[in-house]
């Protein structure tokens, strides 16, 4: 029997941009397209490409609150990059292909659930929203994301915080040195989801040799242990050494090797900004490690300035980083069940969020219902001002999967008593049992 | 007069056009391995009666291209590769390729130049008036590297030809440059005896007029230009066929045209009253090629396909056993049906009725088994069409409003023509609910689409202000920029004047030129737009003559 091929949706969307200059700009896949067609990528009988289909405003109002509402923050194309999550993922789980790359823009990892603006390039998360109708649609329920991206992926963390059915293991750039500042192993999941985020703070300079490091010594074998139906890589290029907005040394070999290991079901392009220098080859490396291809010839032009070992301070970083998150996963259940008596009735936390492309400061306090009988639910109270959009605010209650009735009744009850005393512009309840978005 | 000869599998077909009408038309067999006699056969038949002084033009349709590859005449040539990083090619292209130094990156800069040496050492173990074909990565971006390899296989090998990739093709897809550069070079020498020998009948007949060859793209280039860039006649039967429907009905809007033959039936899709392009390039022996052409499906359903029952069920082609029954041949064909339901009449009808007796389902008269094959025969040319408007609402765009807004294409006419087009066409249109068109001389269309074809050339140019250079790989240019504040319509300027001189250096006509692509970038590094990338491809729009004064060029 022959091989499945490997589905590509590629859309570079060659008439957005977020600003003329912004690196989110039309310029940003020309050399990746013109790598891709050069090579004769799409005539190889091993690769299919498909057209992206459209995402529905209801696709992303299953992951995200949006003030006043998703369809006013985003534009077409944001609908079409999370579409084309949606179209790869569809065309493997239809068993058309055995693994799809949305090689798409715009990017999506630091949306979040709350969504007043764009931040760090992304307005609508573009897995989350793949994962959540996959869920509705397909009825796939443990996923594991991978985010390669050297930036956090905080908003994907943010959406899955609470849901121990997506493992969320992201490694990037430290966030003492890098945008947005988050992404430390302390931030592990909420009580009920504990160690399911796992987060990987890398040095700056961090090589082919310790990024493979971290992933053969830990994420491996943790993707083993969790057993997903799906592994998602948010397939962000920003690692390498080119990249104008990191410090990372990651070749088109490396990116290409980790894709070939990590064998994701689906892979959705993040960031990486590098667009002459590194995207071209990087792109093309992990299209033909996707599809089992020889990539071993993918090298950049400049590839002999770069170095690719690890010296003593790196391998000591690392080293102990994966020590502290082995043991943090191995005895995840345990921390998870502290975390929950120290917490008692309701978790909560509260945070400032910058949207950066927007100009918007978020505040907002986000308790989780820790109920002995179901999976509970969220409240969130989020208030922004920007300098376009004034003050915002939004109460939303969210029920979670496998919710009992009177987690319902309360969420419901908490949302119309807010709205009664009105410090808020918005009511919204979100149901995940029901697929329901509601305007109270 | 045009006189125009179309070379199909079975037939060859000859007409001769004047003042927009069909003034001769004549048929032979076609005649394999020496096409020329069939050719010749079928002129001097069309010919009969006519003076040849009077004849303005002479447009051949060949299939010399696909004979030669097929029947292993072509020559085995030396395919030499400047693939720097990427895709590993062993295996994409016909030959084991030399592999050379040299590389040039995405924006066209020359990272690592070509070495003298290197190709000397390879030549050393070629004997002379070998054939090659010399393909660089981004070559369209900057074809020097090929250029230097060529001279230097001058200097060292002492060829009978060098193909290069950039000159056959201004699209980016280094594979399919490859392939072109290989099979053009593999045919070179056969296509050049062909085209000596068509010379030489032609003059024997007293036939001065000028000779043009159709291509895939179904434009016509002259005989002598064609010598050089011979892969480009390659396929050229759907080509004559489209351009036939062009001609002889002239579809509005969107449309769907069926060229019905004796095995297959060529589908091919109508926008704004022209045949839509195929995305990519033909394929030869199963390897894709930057050889332009239309997108036309072929499905095994045609007058003569097999008809039979399988385990109860009819079936229709895709296989051809013999002529129908009603003229002499072994096995029920769709022809037989035709016939025996009345829908034309010729041959024997009693051995027609007499095949549908042999595929009636059990109670069924042979009336209406015949229609039950026609309709199944209609229904496996349907299928086709729905899959076809299928792929094409489902190709691939790369621009938020090309998704938004949607290429899904809803013909409203069925154009059909080709032998069994009167029986057949009409059906495929009732079961799509589509009106239908058999235009008068439907049988020889193809022919008279090669008569009636316009001349084209194509030319691209790719500026990078940033850079301050052009680039126009068919003729093998890279030039500096006047102006770095080069525009889109400044590009297309350019441009035009490149396509007008290629045109006139091939004794072509750069009338109806027309941009068929055009792309414009900013480039922005460090927060400043620092330049721009402008491509455009340009072309004399393929198509018919449609007046006397046209007739003449």
């Amino acid at each position: 029997m022959e091989a499945k091929p490997f589905g590509l949706v590629f859309f570079p969307a060659f008439d957005w941009a977020i600003s003329p200059t912004h690196p989110e700009r039309q310029e940003r896949l020309l050399y990746t397209r013109d790598q891709i067609v050069e090579e004769g990528l799409l005539d190889l009988p091993g690769i299919r490409e498909y057209r992206p289909r459209l995402a529905a405003i209801a696709d992303a109002e299953r992951v995200h609150i949006g003030v006043p509402d998703i369809a006013s923050l985003i534009t077409d194309a944001h609908l079409v990059s999370a579409g084309g999550a949606i179209t790869a993922a569809e065309a493997v789980l239809r068993g058309e292909v055995a693994r799809a790359f949305a090689l798409v823009r715009p990017p999506g990892h630091h949306a979040m659930r709350v969504v007043h603006g764009t931040r760090g390039f992304c307005t609508i998360n573009i897995e989350a929203v793949m994962i959540e109708y996959l869920r509705r649609h397909h009825g796939i329920r443990r996923v594991a994301v991978v985010d390669t991206d050297v930036h956090h992926g905080d908003g994907t963390q943010d959406i899955f915080y609470h849901d121990p059915d997506t493992l969320f293991i992201s490694f990037h750039q430290d966030g003492r040195t890098l945008y947005p500042g988050t992404g430390f192993t302390d931030e592990a999941g909420g009580p009920a989801a504990f160690g399911a985020t796992l987060n990987l703070p890398l040095p700056p300079g961090t090589t082919d040799e310790g990024l493979h490091y971290v992933l053969d010594e830990l994420i491996l074998p943790v993707l083993e242990e969790f057993q997903p139906e799906l592994v998602i890589n948010s397939a962000g290029q920003d690692n390498h050494y080119s990249d104008p907005l990191a410090g990372m040394a990651i070749t088109a070999q490396g990116y290409a090797r980790l894709a070939d290991k990590l064998k994701a079901d689906i892979a959705v392009l993040e960031g990486g900004y590098s667009i002459e220098d590194a995207l071209p080859y990087v792109n093309t490396g992990i299209i033909l490690a996707m599809a089992g291809l020889d990539y071993s010839k993918v090298v950049e032009p400049d590839l002999p300035r770069v170095s690719r070992g690890m010296d003593a301070g790196m391998k000591g970083w690392l080293e102990k980083l994966v020590a502290d998150q082995r043991d943090l996963w191995r005895q995840r259940e345990r921390l998870g069940r502290e975390a929950a008596a120290r917490a008692g009735d309701f978790w909560q936390r509260r945070r400032n969020i910058y949207y950066d492309d927007s100009g918007i400061s978020e505040q907002q306090r986000e308790t989780l219902r820790l109920c002995p009988a179901c999976n509970g639910f969220l409240t969130i109270a989020s208030e922004a001002e920007g300098r376009d959009c004034g003050r915002k605010s939004v109460l939303a209650g969210v029920i979670l999967k496998n919710s009992c009735p009177v987690c319902r009744r309360q969420a419901y009850d908490t949302v119309h008593k807010a709205k009664k005393l009105g410090a808020f512009q918005h009511y919204i309840i979100q149901d995940k049992d029901n697929d329901l978005y509601e305007r109270i | 007069m045009l006189l125009g000869i179309d070379v199909g599998g079975t037939f060859t077909d000859a007409v001769i056009v004047g003042g927009g009408r069909v003034l001769a038309k004549a048929k032979a067999p076609t005649t394999q391995p020496r096409l020329l006699d069939g050719v010749l056969a079928a002129l001097d038949a069309a010919l009969a009666g006519c003076h040849p002084a009077g004849l303005k033009r002479v447009a051949l349709s060949t299939t010399i291209v696909t004979n030669t590859v097929v029947e292993g005449k072509a020559d085995r040539p030396r395919l030499l590769l400047m693939s720097g990083p990427g895709l590993a090619v062993t295996g994409l292209v016909p030959a084991e390729p030399y592999i050379l130094s040299g590389y040039v990156d995405h924006r066209g800069r020359e990272v690592v130049s070509p070495a003298a040496a290197q190709v000397e050492a390879v030549c050393s173990g070629f004997a002379a008036d070998e054939v090659f074909a010399v393909a660089g990565k981004f070559a369209v971006r900057n074809p020097g590297p090929e250029l230097k390899v060529a001279q230097w296989l001058e200097r060292y090998a002492r060829p009978a030809h060098v193909t290069m990739g950039a000159a056959l093709s201004g699209s980016l897809n280094f594979v399919r440059r490859a392939n072109s550069a290989y099979y053009n070079a593999a045919v070179w020498r056969q296509f050049g005896r062909f085209a000596a020998a068509v010379r030489e009948a032609l003059a024997g007949r007293g036939i001065t007029a000028p000779v043009y060859i159709l291509k895939a793209d179904g434009g016509t280039m002259p005989l002598d230009a064609a010598g050089e860039r011979p892969v480009e006649t390659v396929f050229t039967g759907p080509a004559a066929s489209v351009l036939g429907v062009q001609a002889v009905a002239a579809p509005a809007g969107e449309a769907l045209s069926l060229d019905i033959g004796g095995t297959t039936t060529d589908i091919a899709l109508w926008q704004d009253g022209r045949p839509l392009f195929a995305g990519r390039g033909a394929r030869i022996e199963g390897y894709p090629t930057a050889v332009r052409s239309f997108w036309v499906k072929s499905v095994g359903v045609g007058g003569d396909s097999h008809v039979r029952r399988e385990a109860g069920q009819l079936a229709v082609g895709p296989g051809r056993l013999g002529p129908a029954m009603a003229a002499g041949g072994p096995a029920p064909t769709v022809s037989d049906a035709v016939i025996a339901a009345g829908r034309a009449a010729f041959g024997d009808r009693s051995k027609a009725v007499e095949a549908m007796r042999q595929v009636a389902a059990p109670g069924k008269s042979p009336a209406d088994t015949a229609e039950e094959v026609l309709a199944a025969a209609a229904a496996k040319i349907c299928a086709a069409v729905r899959q076809m408007i299928e792929e094409r609402a489902a190709e691939p765009v790369y621009r938020v409003e090309d998704i938004v807004s949607g290429v899904r294409p809803h013909p409203r006419t069925v154009v059909g023509v080709g032998g069994a087009a009167g029986a057949l066409a009409p059906l495929v249109a009732a079961q799509l609910g589509l009106a239908c068109d058999v235009p008068a001389d439907a049988t020889v269309a193809n022919a008279i689409g090669a008569a009636l074809a316009r001349p084209t050339l194509e030319i691209t140019l790719r500026a990078d202000t940033a850079q301050g250079y052009y680039t126009v790989a068919e003729l093998g240019l890279r030039a500096a920029l006047d102006d770095r504040r080069l525009s889109l319509a400044d590009a297309e300027t350019l441009a035009a004047r490149h396509l007008a001189d290629r045109a006139s250096q091939a004794g072509i006509a750069a009338r109806d030129v027309e941009t068929v692509f055009a792309e414009e970038f900013s480039l922005v590094r460090g927060f400043a737009t620092t330049g721009k990338i402008i491509s455009c491809r340009l072309q004399i729009k393929p198509g018919v003559c449609s007046g006397p004064d046209e007739e003449g060029a």
